[in-house]
């Protein structure tokens, strides 16, 4: 029957098969090898075994991980990139002016080699080195990008000015441009659009390996700036088109169409899944910026708990961003907790005063506030990430920022007692009993914040007898009502690093005029903090343009000491961790600036 | 009314025992067989322990649902670690909480408690505002007809392609900003008041209630159609009944069956949507328990401490049992089709 | 039948137009931008942006933009090129030197590289894929639960089966999706923990390309936790109907012809039972295709769903009417399909 000459045949294949395995195994050969021995020649039978075949190559390096914030990238864009993801993507595709070394902070080398300083501090020179090229990932490698004339397109100190110019226009509405108008001469009309001329901005590419910029400041961080993403040199034939490619657009970036030139170059993009890196082989290598190791790199965008199984599963190598949830278990796993590592993250979780709100207007009510919380009890039980508690805003490891060790009693710490001194202090002398008092806490909608908000609102309770109300308003709501006329009495917020400079945190946020601090054109407060202090706008001034670090942390040392204590404008609450877990076939290293540097990884899988 | 002599004593025209004929009402007829039917008796036992324990909860729950102990965050009673051993590498015990305490030491059980009475709430003012929109909407509707009718169901129509979850999702976001800081004394600041009081779920209630009241509308006019040809109604119409009375009087009492049917069976859809919104984060102020809020936040740590998710689950998917048994007797007691059957 | 249809994309025109208008205006009274940041943005480069995606224009004039890009068809001579933002139109049809496009619904303003069409063309054919196979896995449990049911009314059988199908609507899918993934993905490792198996680009726009295990292996889970849901309602449904429908005379007819029990519930009171239920499989399919939020969340499902709640919680107006705006869409579209269907299993029901 059919069937059963099937069945027959089938067997016959199979077996077939199975005696050619068998027949892997290795045989001795016999060889005969002729040898020339001093002028005779000889002929000798050699029997050799061949040497075991050695295991076949492993598959190319990918390493599995994911973002350290959860959903789609939202751009890759540098001229539009404000998240820190999508500023993850950008460094490992493309390079800057300078770079900074993730594990000192230090400011290395990047596509410039080497920059002058102009006597006055304001001009830097910028001298490129010439052989990187362009490349793009072409559906199957990835390959230099060639301009019309058949040549491969070379990076050049054109594609820096065109990529700083396109951040500054107006129609680009870069939400990170101010940051460059800040500090560069003739950026900020620019961006305003109070002068349609891009030859006034002072960024110019005196030739191809040449570029000059001029700046406002005679700063420290003036190098930090311009080396930020928003500075990264962009394809102009790309973007605008040019006689042998067309035109993208806002959509350059999308997958077949990125073009880049750092180590790693886009191989793909799957909105909402993942994005994968593959290994840039034209990529010439410096000694801070090696070719990688890796092959490629596929960033996950799950959830964060979804991803955390998934590495659960080994189907992740790293996750990145440990969730709260989990930290309890990973740490008393035998296997997890050996892969589990807490680093420190250059952020700050504080709770703002408006000082003009009832209540909240006297020091020492603001004083006593801060004092009572328990931080360390918050992150021993709430927070559970190692994190540390902070005494002051700008947080150790940024450049010129005090350090806990160096000065162990700056700032504020968890003081019960003193506190309730304080509080009874302004209670008599206003005549008032502590259940008179009215007091609101605001915070934008999260599990997260919600948790240490209503652990706060319990120590206030236990320690000052004070009752504090909870509101909660969704994220867009909360941001416009925190920096408007109705600014709650205490407010929540934290700051990421834009550079690790100290000037980032103690004056672009909180001195007059800062993002949490807004002023108007007259410098009259209108939301957030709603505070002035001369002596210490005078000091993040002076300590803007300081060359000695020690003078420079002292400065900022002197002016922490007024913003946390002596106007006691905020409560610093906690500095952030970042909490990693990394199977142990993966060799990295630990970022202290919040991107990690993939290419000087490696995977041995 | 005495029963009319001539048939007293008849005997059945299929012979046997000799029966006499009852008046009976509908309602009576229905009670009857709704005990009968063994789930729905279950179902309105379960709920009427649910409205005990959320009247008394402060007599039920051994401590404040309030009360934060940080050092006992996570805590967990043995039995607990011994169901899922999974936790007993870290898992940090105690008696004093019996189904475990939460991420900031408040007891779960007494969570739960307390959550009850957001529950009922949802179950009370939910059908309250649907009812309330949609007997209005649709009773007016189906009780003029013709065009009045044709317009207002177009409308129904149109608003249903609109999808109801978003719609509250944006009226709560709306409510919540606008609200957010009114001038004392105004009517905003009253209703802000109002929603403190509640524990911010006035706006809640009110938009769960919204999503199910196109449904109840057009329920409500097409039982009204149907009643409205009815005899009595015409004859209320020739002893000069105004149409207020006649839609009160004689009109709405024969439809309500069918409508509170209708709104048990939505309960459990308005609960989902009251822990839908907890998840988002557009629940209850913190510090109010709720068993959406409860079960949302437990989702997040369940695979650490799964006894602050299942717990509140359990506590959900009885209610919900027991309100759609309950639904489902009702449906089938007051079915007149089914009547005379069992 | 033809004039039946018409009339009812005509309708579906209105409805859209309402929807749209109703969207509009309460997207844009609700307090918040799109873009607040935690980083304020510096006044002129908020106007910067305002400009640039017209929001500067009073509300009438973005409201009539809005309409003339989504609902009028364009002309140009220019070939349509994967490109800027402004020229994503759905629909492109070459009409001899000229191309016919429709159908612009705008740019994203959370993602800089994105439209709305985008996301449509992406996510959509996800959230469908998930979608039929979660009506598919409702269908198959709660009508098989509900005939059982109403053939064993009062019974165990009746309690048993709707506490199944009850079960399924009563433990949410926060709960039942992480423990599915705990025991089958993590613990066993039968099926993986999260992801979805396509990726575009899709066969016919909205089909996998490769339709194997590798596909199937990641829709199990989700379309499980998904379609337990609906389950409920069919079964209720399915019960509720052919309870009726074993009581009519027609029933009964059959019954006294001597026909054998099982084939007339199958060949008779079945088919007209499910009339009720084909009803409400519109609305199912509506609002399951279009994307579950927490489903979607919990396994990773790059679907619609996440975008239905964050373009709320964004404030991206074009990402809010459209995903309304599809809603409806589906909405009207399955409900128009459903009484096609109708008239094909209801002989006396008739459309002109």
């Amino acid at each position: 029957m059919r069937s059963k000459s099937y069945f027959v045949f089938a067997l016959l294949l199979v077996a077939t098969m199975l005696l050619t395995a068998c027949q892997q195994a290795a045989t001795p050969i016999v060889q005969t090898v002729v040898v020339e021995k001093e002028g005779k020649t000889e002929i000798l039978v050699v029997t050799a075994t061949p040497a075991p075949q050695e295991p076949a190559p492993a598959g190319p390096k990918v390493l599995y991980t994911n973002f350290k914030t959860q959903g789609d990238v939202p751009s890759l864009d540098p001229a539009v990139a404000e998240d820190t993801a999508s500023i993850q993507m950008i460094e490992e595709l493309n390079v800057g002016l300078a770079r900074l070394n993730e594990e000192d902070v230090t400011i290395v080398p990047g596509i410039a080699e080497s920059w002058d300083i102009s006597d006055d501090g304001l001009t830097y020179t910028f001298h490129l080195r010439q052989d990187v090229p362009w490349v793009k990932y072409n559906g199957t490698e990835v390959v230099k990008v060639q301009n019309c004339e058949g040549a491969d397109r070379l990076v050049t100190a054109q594609d820096f000015e065109y990529g700083f110019l396109r951040t500054l226009k107006p129609e680009t509405a870069s939400p990170y441009a101010y940051v460059l108008a800040f500090a560069v001469a003739g950026a900020a009309d620019y961006n305003n659009a109070k002068t349609d001329d891009p030859t006034t901005v002072g960024v110019k590419a005196l030739d191809e390996a040449t570029l000059e910029v001029k700046f406002l400041e005679d700063a420290a961080y003036n190098i930090n700036i311009i080396s930020l993403w928003t500075g990264y040199a962009q394809p102009k034939w790309l973007i605008e088109g040019d006689d042998c490619t067309d035109a993208r657009g806002e959509r350059w970036t999308e997958t077949g169409f990125n073009q880049s030139y750092g180590p790693f170059a886009l191989k793909e993009w799957v909105h909402d899944s993942f994005i994968a890196l593959a290994k840039n082989p034209f990529w010439p290598g410096s000694d801070e910026i090696p070719v990688p190791t890796l092959d490629e790199i596929n960033f996950t965008m799950l959830d964060e708990t979804a991803a955390f199984a998934e590495y659960e599963a080994g189907n992740l190598d790293v996750i990145l961003q440990v969730p709260q949830s989990d930290i309890d278990r990973v740490k008393a796993d035998p296997v997890l907790s050996a892969e589990y590592v807490q680093s420190p993250a250059l952020s700050t979780y504080y709770y703002g005063f408006n000082i003009t709100a009832p209540v909240v207007d006297d020091v020492r009510v603001r004083r006593a506030l801060s004092m009572a919380v328990d931080r360390q009890g918050l992150i021993d039980n709430v927070t559970k990430g190692g994190q540390e508690p902070a005494q002051w805003f700008c947080r150790p490891g940024l450049i010129a920022c005090p350090t806990v060790a160096d000065m162990p009693d700056l700032g504020v710490k968890f003081d019960p007692t003193e506190a309730k001194k304080l509080m009874d202090e302004y209670l008599a002398e206003k005549g008032l009993t502590v259940d008179q008092l009215d007091l609101t806490l605001m915070f934008n909608t999260s599990s997260g914040h919600q948790k240490i908000a209503e652990a706060i609102q319990q120590m206030w309770k236990d320690n000052l007898g004070v009752t504090v109300k909870l509101v909660n308003q969704e994220w867009k709501v909360y941001l416009e009502t925190i920096k408007s006329a109705d600014t709650p009495q205490i407010w929540r917020l934290g700051w990421n690093l834009d550079y690790p400079d100290t000037n980032n945190f103690d004056r672009e946020v909180v001195a007059a005029g800062g993002s949490s601090n807004p002023t108007d054109e007259n410098g009259v407060g209108t939301g957030g903090f709603f505070w002035k202090n001369d002596k210490y706008e005078e000091l993040v001034k002076l300590a803007a343009s300081e060359k000695d670090l020690a003078k420079r942390t002292d400065l900022y040392a002197q002016a922490e000491k007024i913003l946390v204590w002596d106007d006691a404008v905020m409560i610093p609450i906690y500095w952030y961790t970042n909490l990693h877990t990394t199977k142990p076939y993966v060799t990295r290293t630990f970022s202290n600036t919040g991107a990690e540097h993939f290419e000087k990884w490696d995977i041995n899988k | 009314m005495a029963k009319p002599a001539s048939l007293e004593g008849i005997t059945s025209l299929s012979g046997g025992q000799p029966r006499t004929m009852k008046r009976e009402s509908l309602w009576l007829d229905a009670w009857r067989r709704l005990i009968r039917n063994r789930a729905a008796v279950l179902g309105g036992i379960l709920i009427l322990i649910l409205w005990g324990t959320a009247i008394f909860a402060p007599v039920v729950a051994p401590q404040p649902f309030d009360k934060q102990v940080l050092t006992d965050q996570n805590k967990a009673p043995q039995w607990i670690v011994s169901i899922f051993p999974t936790m007993k590498p870290y898992a940090k015990i105690s008696s004093n909480y019996l189904l475990g305490a939460d991420y900031v030491g408040r007891d779960l059980f007494s969570r739960l408690v307390y959550g009850a009475r957001v529950s009922l709430m949802v179950a009370l003012i939910g059908p309250i505002i649907s009812l309330i929109v949609g007997v209005i909407y649709g009773s007016i509707s189906g009780f003029f007809g013709g065009k009045v009718d044709n317009v207002m169901m177009r409308i129904v129509d149109v608003l249903y392609a609109f999808p109801t979850i978003l719609f509250v999702i944006l009226l709560l976001a709306f409510f919540r900003g606008t609200f957010a800081k009114p001038d004392p004394g105004s009517f905003k600041y009253a209703i802000s008041q109002l929603d403190g009081r509640l524990g911010g779920m006035l706006f809640i209630f009110i938009g769960i209630g919204l999503t199910a009241w196109e449904t109840m509308a057009r329920l409500t006019r097409g039982q009204v159609l149907a009643v409205r040809e009815k005899e009595f109604v015409e004859a209320a119409r020739t002893i000069g009944a105004t149409n207020g009375r006649i839609m009160f009087r004689h009109i709405l009492p024969n439809i309500v069956g069918p409508l509170i049917v209708a709104e048990t069976l939505a309960i459990p859809s308005y609960i989902i949507t009251e822990t839908f919104l907890s998840f988002i984060g557009l629940g209850v102020n913190p510090p109010t328990p709720s068993w959406g809020a409860m079960i949302s936040d437990g989702a997040q740590v369940i695979r650490t401490y799964p006894n602050q998710a299942i717990f509140p689950a359990l506590a959900l998917a009885i209610t919900m049992f027991a309100f759609n048994f309950l639904g489902d007797g009702l449906r089938d007691a007051l079915d007149p089709r089914l009547r005379g059957t069992q | 039948m033809g004039r039946y249809i018409a009339r009812r994309l005509i309708y579906l025109v209105v409805v859209l137009l309402v929807v749209s208008f109703i969207t509009f205006t309460l997207m844009h009274s609700v307090p918040g931008g799109p873009f607040s940041r935690e980083k304020a943005l510096p006044k002129e480069i908020l106007e910067n942006l305002n400009k640039r995606y017209h929001l500067d224009e009073p509300y009438a004039v973005q409201y009539f933009r809005y309409l003339n890009d989504v609902m009028l068809p364009h002309f140009s001579t220019k070939a349509p090129v994967f490109g800027s933002l402004a020229d994503d139109f759905l629909i492109n049809i070459k009409l001899g030197p000229v191309y016919l496009r429709w159908m612009n619904f705008g740019p994203s303003f959370t993602s800089r590289s994105r439209t709305v069409n985008d996301i449509f063309r992406q996510q959509l054919p996800i959230s469908m894929q998930l979608g039929f196979m979660a009506v598919l896995v409702g269908m198959l449990i709660g009508v098989p639960l509900g005939t059982l049911a109403a053939l064993k009314q009062n019974t165990i059988f009746d309690y048993l089966g709707m506490s199944v199908a009850i079960f399924g609507v009563s433990v949410p899918v926060i709960v039942l999706g992480p423990i599915l993934i705990w025991i089958f993905g993590v613990t066993l490792k039968w099926l993986p923990p999260t992801g979805w198996g396509a990726k575009p680009p899709y066969v016919l726009g909205l089909l996998p390309a490769k339709l194997g295990w590798d596909f199937f292996k990641y829709a199990i889970l989700p379309a499980i936790a998904l379609g337990l849901g609906s389950s409920a309602i069919l079964a209720r449904l399915t019960r509720a109907s052919l309870l009726q429908v074993i009581r009519e005379d027609y029933i009964r007819t059959a019954r006294a012809k001597g026909l054998k029990e099982s084939m007339i519930i199958v060949r008779h009171a079945l088919k007209n039972s499910l009339i009720p239920v084909v009803t409400v499989l519109g609305p199912i399919f509506a609002a399951v295709t279009t994307g579950s939020f927490v489903t979607e969340l919990t396994f990773g499902i790059p679907g619609m769903g996440k975008y239905f709640v964050t373009s709320i919680t964004n404030r991206d107006y074009p990402v809010i009417m459209g995903t309304i705006l599809l809603y409806a869409v589906f909405l009207v579209v399955a409900n128009l399909l459903v009484d096609i269907v109708y008239a094909f299993l209801d002989p006396r029901i008739r459309y002109e």
